[in-house]
């Protein structure tokens, strides 16, 4: 980055010159960015299907109108795609909804196993690398695409229990990655101690006080370990106001403090992970991640939208329950609005050391575990992209005929520049890539 | 000088010294003053670029005679000889050489300015949050309490078929079900009780399984957790291994590891459910300290119930052990980093279980005051004394002003705490009364902080009653962790703690591997224990107790029977053989090398650790590898070999013949009579601090010269006293040692009654108006 869009990328920030002192590795760490601009990816995923008639567009193309519960999309909507008939057609062992989400982005069939749930026959984990970590080992192989956590996965009130319900990203075959669903702990694995040291700050400075006060008192013998124990209080202090100012392109988040990590902290908690996820990958810390909603059978009491029930339970409703149907649209309407928030936020930062906005460089795919909750259908699963880091065209509503959802993944693959002739279960893989540009 | 004269009979020696000394100390102080001072100063206090160091040790009167004789001065030794050597012998003796002389013209020392040292910090810390949770009671029995259920379904406990306690954790279920009217298809177990950890440090568990299970490991047992139902006994805590989800009928195992202080109880769970699979196995290993992996069990799994200890995970750099005991005396920039580090450690702990400590509900109404009144409490335990007003307001109501969470506050006002000099320095006020007194009895008992007995002990007034010290004193010498602590002084005695594996060659000893070494440090620690805890507590076992503990695969490579049943037992050895720790063989192994003996580092050892004995270090290195021997020259040819120049044997000629006559065992610790087809030569000849010579031909008679000696016994009680006090014993009057070997003798070589009394002294020193016991 030359010293003009510099400055320019700083004013788009709303950072004035004075700031300039409190980043002084910019010009470096805009050094490491390679030529060519970074491709993104994140999964969003959310669970018990969606209501398909409202959801769907009814039309296919460009001029397509976004139904209710897409609506919250709309400043997105060109530079997003809606994916009709694409089919979760793995099958094997486990219930349906072991296999929504951990067949998802494995796509191959469950281990055998001793996890039981509504039907089918036992199973275990997913028997394949998920399609995050498969591009992340990609681009971690790459010098210049590399960074130094690859990918990061997130959750939003993941349930404390490991199993195929809760799972979807495999760092491969028997592998589970547990996603980080509490932000403070996330907080601390993406910015270390520097909270804490923050707040040491002003704690040195009352130790350093006491141990004045009582160095004042004590014997001479003693003063002197203290007063060398002074000196190592004041030295740390001026390593924290050193500190204070380094490597970060962009000052962590302010993290609220004092959030309930309960179901009813999921609005703050959604708020926050979208919030440490957007920081994190304009720091450059990793270019792919999961965003996961609690899990297959997710159970959230979406109170804030005045919904006492919980979403799996709502899902099992029929058809003409009208009153569980306009929940679930207010549920899944919730959920886009999180997809809409995310993408906002992306959309709002520049791209540092290219052109556009980071969502210009990022795509995030929204998933499901189902395609309907009463049927358990995995089939049309209600797949959308949003953003243009796949390079994919923008503001279509794509309908494909029953296609499965390998093809989709194989796709996104070779949109980075990895271009597999097969993801997951090979019998699925035929006609290579789904064609979306 | 030829071996006669050495062997002078000593009764005619001291008594022609005692008519003699008037004149002779004349004699002697005119040789020192023309021969000796100008190396060695005045008053032997030494002379810079000359020789630097007092003229001072623990050499006999008739030892330091023939160094003179032999060695001064050193550009021409036959300047001083014969009834000259004597004379100045005796004067230097008498003037300053000698123990006695040093102390009587000493007053007591002032006691060294310390923090806590890394293990006090980490005890305290656990102590301190610990205080706040109502502590189970203990119970007796082993193993752990198990419940096992037919299951609803995957794994929901339905039918309970039996209950019973499980003495260690290794199942293998095959193809059946592990009681009679449980369905094989389907069943679940849930384990529960405590871990006791042996000692401090990390350990690893590894856990094995085709089925389902989850192992816990200090967590919370929370109000309404129960084991009735699948495993949601469990649901809030994190599993240290988590493997519930199975794959197919391969065996699974993985691994964690965690930081544990010893001579404490951790609560511990391991829920397991088998669905549908061929076959039901669990098992859990554990890799403790210093140790190979081995199945947990008994004796370190106990049924009773146990309360979450919060450890310090932060790594400390190392305390200053230069004068071979672990003290606070100094301070680093990477102490001070770990020290803060650890604070906020502890603070995230304290915030995240604030409701647990308190009883504080969220929503209380006087949440603020009540969290104010619970960071106060913790701010007096951790100072050991009622805060004043200027204390209350830095760290209690500065904390809480502003604008911050209640979260925020408390973390605030934990980590100025644990950061505190009142907290970080335990005698630094000027202040001595009876808070004081608590506060060295915690630490040289346990390491840590008072407990409300304590406390209340002191607030009461009662502590400057000496005998309520005492009483005190005794109470908390049964408590677990003053064990560890004794138990912790012997491990560093008995090179326990040696970091480095104990390997050796396996050419030449087949069958000493990794878990031969792990049981042998076992054994000793074993045999420690079991002598220390015993009713009489004899120092005197330790030295002479002529049995081993042994497990089946120790007997086997020892090549004796094994004892009945699993685990440790007394093995008692061939007559003759075995001489408690003298002869044990993890030490005659660790003071040995890959492929030989080393009658030197055994000399050495029994020298410093159980003579008492002071040794100067080498004058000049002598690699043993390179030396050209003479092939086929035994082990104690090579070392009189290599050690035959004067200055070499000063020391040496107390180390070898110590060495020496132990070269019946092997570098395995294993009795032979040959090496390479020759016959064994271990009787050696020993002179003692007194002057006697002593004919050692083996192991009893090292024993017998251990406990027969004066120095010996002091060294011992000047080690623990040290470990224990953090403090020279100086510190506490020239005459402490005198007074505490006696009454070590009055109670019959009692150890935790020595440890108990070292305790006392040391909490009593320089406190002014004790109300002493009628005698």
């Amino acid at each position: 980055m030359n010293i003009t869009t510099r400055r320019q990328f700083l004013r788009q920030l709303g950072l004035s010159a004075a700031a300039l002192p409190f980043l002084p590795s910019l010009p470096s760490l805009a050094g490491t960015v390679s030529e060519s601009p970074p491709q993104r990816i994140i999964f969003m995923f959310t669970p018990n299907g969606t209501i398909p008639e409202d959801f769907w567009p009814d039309e296919t193309g460009a001029d397509f109108k976004l139904k209710r519960i897409l609506s919250p999309l709309e400043p997105f909507k060109n530079r997003m795609i809606t994916l009709k008939g694409v089919c979760n057609k793995i099958g094997g062992d486990g219930d349906g909804h072991m296999r929504g989400i951990s067949c998802l982005l494995t796509a191959d069939q469950l281990l055998p196993g001793n996890i039981q749930g509504g039907g089918n026959k036992p199973a275990g984990w997913a028997g394949n690398i998920s399609i995050d970590q498969e591009i992340k080992n990609f681009l971690q192989a790459n010098a210049a695409t590399s960074t130094r956590f690859g990918s990061l996965e997130l959750g939003v009130a993941v349930p404390n229990r490991a199993d195929p319900w809760t799972r979807e990203a495999y760092a491969g075959p028997n592998q589970p990655l547990a996603p980080i669903s509490d932000p403070y702990a996330l907080f601390d694995k993406l910015y270390g101690n520097q909270k804490n040291l923050e707040n040491l700050g002003s704690i040195l400075d009352d130790v350093r006080d006491d141990l004045k006060w009582i160095s004042a008192k004590v014997d001479p013998k003693e003063r002197e370990m203290l007063d060398q124990h002074a000196t190592f209080v004041r030295e740390m202090e001026q390593d924290l106001q050193r500190s204070d100012t380094q490597q970060l392109m962009f000052p962590a988040p302010v993290l609220e403090q004092g959030v309930v990590l309960d179901n009813d902290g999921i609005p703050k908690i959604s708020a926050m992970q979208i919030d440490l996820l957007v920081n994190a990958f304009a720091n450059g810390m990793a270019r792919v991640a999961t965003l996961q909603y609690t899990n297959s059978v997710g159970q959230a009491r979406m109170r804030w939208l005045d919904i006492n029930d919980d979403h799996h339970h709502l899902s099992h409703e029929p058809d003409n329950n009208e009153e569980a149907r306009e929940k679930l649209v207010k549920i899944n309407t919730w959920l886009c609005q999180q997809l809409s928030d995310l993408a906002r936020k992306l959309d709002a930062i520049p791209e540092p050391g290219g052109s556009g906005t980071m969502l210009d460089h990022t795509t995030i795919v929204w998933t499901n575990e189902l395609g309907k909750g009463n049927s358990h259908s995995l089939d049309n699963l209600p797949f959308v992209m949003v953003g243009g880091g796949l390079g994919f065209k923008g503001g279509q509503a794509l309908s494909f005929d029953n296609v499965p959802h390998n093809r989709l993944w194989m796709s996104v693959a070779h949109a980075f520049g990895h271009p597999i002739s097969t993801f997951g279960r090979q019998e699925f893989c035929a006609n290579g890539p789904l064609s979306l540009s | 000088m030829g071996l006669e004269s050495m062997r002078n009979p000593c009764a005619f020696f001291l008594i022609s010294l005692i008519c003699l000394q008037a004149l002779q100390a004349e004699d002697g102080l005119s040789i020192y003053a023309k021969q000796c001072a100008s190396c060695h100063g005045d008053h032997g206090q030494g002379v810079a670029d000359e020789c630097e160091d007092p003229l001072q040790g623990t050499r006999s009167l008739e030892s330091l005679a023939r160094y003179i004789e032999r060695r001064m001065p050193e550009d021409d030794p036959e300047l001083v000889i014969g009834d000259d050597a004597r004379q100045v012998a005796a004067y230097i003796y008498e003037a300053f050489y000698s123990v006695d002389s040093q102390s009587a013209s000493k007053p007591a020392a002032e006691p060294a300015f310390a923090r806590l040292t890394n293990r006090q910090f980490r005890e305290s810390v656990a102590d301190l949050i610990n205080s706040f949770y109502k502590q189970p009671q203990m119970a007796e029995g082993t193993g752990l309490r198990a419940k096992y259920f037919e299951s609803d379904g995957m794994n929901k406990k339905a039918r309970q078929g039996m209950e019973r306690v499980d003495q260690k954790l290794d199942f293998d279920f095959g193809e059946g079900a592990p009681a009679d009217g449980i369905n094989p298809e389907q069943f679940s177990v849930a384990w529960e009780g405590s871990l006791n950890a042996p000692e401090t440090g990390w350990y690893e568990f590894r856990m094995s399984t085709p089925n389902g299970a989850r192992f816990y490991l200090n967590g919370d047992k929370q109000n309404g957790d129960s084991n009735s139902r699948d495993d949601s006994g469990a649901k809030r805590q994190t599993a240290l291994i988590d493997e519930w989800v199975s794959s197919g009928t391969e065996v699974r195992t993985s691994s964690a590891r965690i930081f544990l202080l010893g001579g404490r109880g951790y609560p511990i769970r391991l829920d397991y459910f088998k669905y549908k699979e061929p076959r039901g196995m669990v098992k859990v290993e554990w890799k403790p300290p210093h140790s190979e992996w081995e199945l947990l069990g008994v004796p370190y799994l106990s049924p009773a119930d146990s309360k979450r200890t919060f450890v310090v995970n932060t790594s400390f750099p190392p305390d200053d052990a230069s004068e071979g005991y672990e003290r606070g005396t100094g301070i680093s920039k990477a102490w001070h980093e770990a020290t803060t580090l650890a604070a906020i450690e502890a603070a995230d702990e304290v915030v995240s279980r604030i409701g647990l400590l308190t009883g504080v509900k969220a929503d209380a109404p006087d949440r603020v005051e009540k969290l104010k009144g619970f960071i106060a409490t913790f701010a007096e335990r951790a100072f050991r004394r009622p805060l004043d007003d200027d204390a209350r307001q830095r760290y209690i109501d500065h904390a809480f002003a502003g604008d911050v969470t209640a979260d925020q506050a408390i973390k605030r006002a934990v980590i100025m705490i644990l950061k505190s000099p009142r907290f970080l320095y335990p005698e630094l006020t000027s202040e001595k009364d009876d808070y004081t007194i608590a506060s060295r009895l915690a630490l040289a008992l346990w390491d840590s902080i008072p407990d409300e007995k304590l406390r209340n002990a002191a607030k009461e007034g009662k502590l400057r009653d000496v005998a309520e010290v005492r009483r005190q004193t005794e109470r908390m010498a049964a408590d677990p962790r003053a064990i560890a602590k004794v138990e912790a002084f012997f491990a560093g005695w008995l090179k326990l703690d040696a970091e480095d594996e104990l390997q050796k060659d396996p050419q030449k000893f087949p069958g000493f591997d990794a878990a031969v070494a792990s049981d042998l440090r076992r054994s000793l620690q074993l045999f420690v224990d079991h002598v220390i805890t015993s009713e009489t507590s004899d120092y005197r076992e330790l030295i002479h107790a002529d049995y081993l503990m042994l497990n089946a695969r120790l007997a086997h490579y020892y090549g004796v029977p094994a004892p009945d049943g699993d685990g440790f037992h007394p093995v008692k050895m061939e007559a003759g053989q075995r001489s408690g720790i003298l002869t044990h063989p993890y030490l005659l192994s660790r003071l040995a090398h890959e492929d030989s003996t080393s009658p030197i580092h055994r000399g050495v050892f029994l020298t410093r650790n159980v003579l008492g004995g002071v040794l100067k270090p080498p004058p000049k290195a002598i690699s043993f590898e390179d030396h050209p021997f003479t092939p086929g020259m035994s082990m104690r040819e090579k070392v009189t070999e290599i050690t035959r120049s004067s200055s070499c044997m000063t020391c040496h000629e107390r180390i070898n013949p110590l060495g020496f006559s132990l070269e019946n065992f092997d570098a395995t610790g294993r009795f032979r009579t040959e090496e390479d087809g020759r016959p064994i030569d271990q009787v050696a000849d020993f002179i003692t601090s007194s002057g006697d010579t002593v004919e050692l031909k083996g192991p009893e008679d090292v024993a017998n010269l251990v406990l027969q000696s004066p120095e010996a016994r002091m060294g011992f009680i000047e080690q623990l006293l040290r470990y224990t006090l953090k403090q020279n014993p100086d510190v506490y009057g020239n005459r402490s040692v005198d007074r505490l070997e006696d009454d070590f003798t009055q109670s019959g070589d009692n150890i935790r009654k020595l440890f108990m009394e070292i305790c006392a002294v040391g909490a009593l020193d320089r406190i002014p108006d004790l109300k002493q016991a009628a005698n």
